[in-house]
């Protein structure tokens, strides 16, 4: 079955015709506000990777304060984005900024992957570094960067809607 | 009332050839939500880290009013941004923002939210240690977040209600 057909099929689900119905400004509202959660949390972790604020604590304690609260908020985005789609999926499917949000969330993954397959396996030696090494801060930047564009994409995305 | 002795201030400030150049560039506009949404991450992200300390449930090394004090610039930034591009689409859109019930009861949540940040929620994340009572720091934090939750929930309802 051909995409755009197979996009049509999930509009026409309950779940798709009630977002897009009645419950699309709560929905949409949860995304946005989760932000907080999600890339509000993150980017205090990107910014300690890079030295610019909490120097004096160490990473992991950055990590795990906010570790709970960025998993839910992500969660959160990710429930929420996806039902944003079901209700207007064909619309998103061809939207040049809804692609280039995708695309920027997969870079934003691999980055945080690459991050923790490497660098991060040896954070014990620079946990309590005021500045971390120059790969963390690579990490770092490009999260925030990446992030940030996300939400840039995002919000001109429903702008274009 | 004080919505009504603003409305010449209001009807000046859409009429003026800024506001009328801001609100005819949908582009202009867009770039400007974006601005928005950067800051809210910054100043919501923010206020939830000083909240994890003040509820006893993260950032638990060092001083409070350290950690407030690292916080702070990068918080500030996010607040700053927020007025600025908040400002800036008012003055695109005045008198329809104007009208609005949903607008009148973000900028009252505002008002009450920038008072209670300068004075008590300044004064408890800023206090040496043992000051207030933990049970004092938790609805200090809860009073924070419930207020700058609100103002997000409220500007939210204006795109919608």
């Amino acid at each position: 079955m051909p995409v755009v057909e197979w996009l049509h099929a999930l509009e026409q689900t309950t779940i798709g015709a009630l977002v897009r119905e009645s419950a699309f400004p709560y929905v949409e509202g949860t995304h946005v506000l989760a932000l907080s959660l999600s890339v509000g949390t993150v980017a205090w972790f990107d910014l300690r990777l890079l030295g610019a604020t909490m120097r004096l604590r160490p990473v992991s304690e950055v990590f795990q304060s906010v570790k709970g609260w960025m998993f839910t908020g992500f969660g959160l985005m990710f429930l929420t984005g996806a039902l944003l789609f079901a209700a207007h999926a064909r619309e998103a499917y061809d939207n040049p900024y809804f692609r280039a949000k995708v695309a920027l969330l997969l870079l934003a993954g691999v980055n945080t992957l690459v991050f923790h397959l490497t660098i991060d396996r040896r954070r014990a030696d620079w946990d309590d570094a005021p500045v971390p090494p120059a790969a963390a801060r690579v990490a770092g930047l490009l999260s925030l960067v990446l992030w940030l564009s996300v939400i840039a994409a995002g919000r001109i995305f429903a702008y274009d809607l | 009332m004080v919505w009504d002795a603003l409305q010449p201030v209001v009807t000046w400030l859409g009429d003026s050839a800024f506001g009328q150049w801001l609100g005819q560039s949908p582009a202009r506009i867009a770039a400007l939500f974006v601005v928005h949404l950067i800051g809210l991450t910054l100043l919501l992200g923010g206020t939830i880290v000083i909240s994890l300390r003040l509820f006893g449930i993260g950032f638990r090394s060092g001083p409070g009013a350290q950690l407030a004090r690292e916080v702070a610039p990068w918080r500030t930034a996010g607040l700053v941004l927020m007025l600025a591009s908040g400002s800036l689409l008012f003055t695109g859109g005045a008198a329809s923002y104007f009208e609005g019930q949903w607008f009148r009861r973000k900028m009252t949540l505002l008002l009450m939210a920038l008072i209670f940040n300068l004075t008590w929620f300044r004064v408890v994340a800023n206090a040496r240690e043992g000051r207030f009572s933990p049970w004092q720091n938790r609805v200090t934090a809860g009073l924070a977040l419930l207020l700058w939750f609100g103002v997000g929930v409220a500007g939210r309802a204006i795109a919608f209600f």
